[in-house]
């Protein structure tokens, strides 16, 4: 099979990687650079745990073709924080409990980031927009709520909700 | 202890991992050197096998083994609760739904397996197919499996129904139905398995609600030894029941024996829908007696669950469903009937309330209709027929302790601010 060489740049570090054409971008973070955190659900855009943020906006990376990523900056959630140095929206989640089976966690923290980038005073509603492309089956959302208002009061008192 | 932990905010063990993404799910365990295995299922949800022509997919580049039910004669049926499962349809053999496995593609990549899958031809001599479980329960019908399509029949009896209803001022009848449900956990099945020559030990790290059992069916079926069969829990992406059943377990087993190499298995949505356990569908013909003072007498039950294609924890299921009749109310004379039953669709299993949510629909509604047609406040009518401390179950167990109902249905109004209907 053919193979296309792109370049690309995540969560801060340049990498050059070659990829069959109908490779799609989850399968090049995780089978391709072990990025394991971004997770599969459904393979067709319904769920939103494969999120990352591709060049500022949201995308479900099941969607994206990896050839379309050429070029591109994307932030998974490898790249928002680590174990000892947790970014706040983790800790909120932490905190607030909205965490159970984790495996939508890393696409809803990632979500969560882009909204309070855009908008770092969300009310509720705004809240659930913001979310509303990511499916949880277990904790019924609310706690995922409460955790992102915590996060809003963390982020305004530490860095007014700026990108890293 | 307790002062240590009760009431306290404790951290998840893992919650640090599933925040920052490095908590390993069966579907992120890589190995040097694995392989990928697609399954070839059912085209035909009633059908015999008549022929399976792998030669086309096995030449495509990057197949390594397809492994069909003719490599495997020792390999045994397996399932939770009755062994009506086979790992492999095989020729003459029947498909029962469109979830049956009939073939083990291992390749090098995923790309090239999901190809390989889809250049086996199969040939089937169709059988009619039943999806009604009334039309499972006919005479006549067709035999999903020998012994009939009828699995089990369960039996409740408390107090003189006869009289129960003799006693009523109001009697209510009906019929409901309830539909499959999917668990839909975020993760679906997914696993990894080795193999090692040396000990003969399979290791699997797959997800399981049962560990033991799961390893004990394993073997069973594989006939070895339980020592041989290790099975490692990594993190689950959700359950609901629906990770009671074996699902890619066997098949990694077998295609880690067969390739000596490290093997994965990740079932797409689709086939995760099509596949693995459903919550069971019911019919339920509800007749329930009351006195104009709005005090039940008598509730006969007819319950039907449509366990599909296979037992799972079907027989369970429904019988606990039935047990269940009358919900969280009292009443002296009660009588019941439960059929699980064989169908061609997608086999039902354990899920969240284990057959008694599927039961809620009937008694609600049956308390609602009951209530309107007395002209009692719906609420004041379940209040004066809940159960408290010393209430006896349809099955005869006496509640002594932790009967919260009536409490619940009153702070739940008094949360909903609702003041009755009707007044
Ligand atoms: S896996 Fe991409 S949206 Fe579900
Ligand atoms: S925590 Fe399990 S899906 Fe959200």
């Amino acid at each position: 099979m053919t193979k296309l060489k792109i370049e690309l740049m995540v969560n801060r570090k340049k990498r050059k990687i070659e990829i069959t054409p109908s490779t799609r971008l989850i399968d090049l973070l995780r089978d391709d650079l072990q990025l394991t955190g971004t997770k599969e659900g459904c393979g067709k855009g319904e769920c939103g745990a494969c999120t990352v943020i591709m060049n500022g906006e949201l995308v479900a990376s099941c969607l994206v073709l990896a050839p379309q990523a050429d070029g591109a900056v994307i932030t998974t959630i490898e790249g928002l924080g680590s174990s000892d140095h947790l970014d706040p929206i983790q800790e909120a989640f932490i905190e607030s409990g909205a965490v159970q089976c984790g495996f939508c966690t890393p696409g809803m923290i990632l979500a969560a980031r882009r909204l309070l980038e855009e908008n770092p005073h969300p009310d509720e509603e705004e809240i659930k927009r913001g979310i509303s492309g990511n499916l949880c089956r277990c904790t019924g959302y609310q706690k995922i709520i409460e955790a992102i208002k915590l996060s809003i009061a963390r982020l305004s008192k530490s860095d007014s909700g700026k990108a890293k | 202890m307790s002062e240590k932990y009760i009431g306290k905010d404790i951290l998840k063990v893992d919650v640090q991992d599933k925040v920052t993404g490095k908590a390993l799910y069966p579907d992120d365990i890589y190995f040097k050197d694995m392989l990928y295995l697609k399954i070839k299922r059912a085209t035909y949800p009633h059908a015999y096998l008549r022929k399976l022509d792998l030669s086309k997919a096995e030449k495509l580049p990057g197949v390594v083994r397809i492994i069909s039910a003719a490599d495997i004669p020792q390999v045994k049926n397996f399932g939770l609760m009755i062994k009506d499962q086979p790992v492999l349809v095989g020729i003459g053999q029947k498909m029962r739904y469109m979830g049956d496995a009939l073939a083990i593609v291992i390749a090098e990549s995923k790309e090239v397996a999901s190809k390989a899958v889809k250049l086996i031809e199969v040939e089937v001599e169709k059988l009619e197919v039943i999806s009604d479980p009334l039309r499972a329960m006919d005479k006549n019908a067709p035999l999903i499996h020998q012994d009939g399509n009828i699995l089990a029949t369960h039996y409740l009896e408390k107090g003189d129904i006869k009289m129960g209803f003799a006693e009523a001022d109001l009697i209510v009848e009906k019929e409901y139905r309830t539909s499959f449900l999917d668990h839909v956990p975020l993760q679906v099945e997914a696993g990894v398995g080795i193999y090692d020559k040396k000990s003969g030990v399979i290791t699997l790290w797959v997800a399981t609600q049962w560990l033991h059992d799961t390893q004990a069916d394993i073997a069973q079926s594989l006939g070895l030894s339980k020592e041989k069969i290790r099975i490692i829990q990594p993190v689950i992406g959700g359950a609901f029941g629906k990770k009671e059943d074996i699902s890619v377990h066997i098949h990694l087993a077998l295609a880690a024996i067969e390739t000596k190499r490290p093997v994965k298995l990740i079932y797409s949505r689709e086939e995760s829908m099509i596949a693995q356990s459903k919550r069971h569908p019911f019919i339920i013909r509800a007749k329930t007696g009351a006195t104009k003072e709005g005090y039940l007498t008598a509730w006969q039950a007819f319950v039907i669950g449509d366990t599909g294609a296979y037992a799972s924890s079907g027989p369970a299921v429904v019988h606990k469903g039935m047990y269940h009749c009358t919900g969280p109310y009292n009443v002296a004379n009660v009588k019941g009937v439960a059929y699980t039953v064989y169908t061609n669709n997608t086999y039902a299993g354990a899920m969240r309330g284990f057959g008694t949510t599927q039961m809620a629909f009937a008694y609600e509604s049956q308390m609602d209709i009951l209530a309107h047609q007395l002209g009692i406040n719906p609420a004041q009518f379940r209040l004066q027929n809940a159960y408290e401390i010393g209430s006896s179950t349809p099955n005869g167990q006496i509640l002594t302790h932790s009967v919260g109902v009536k409490e619940t249905i009153k702070e739940a109004l008094n949360m909903a601010g609702w003041k009755g209907e009707a007044q």
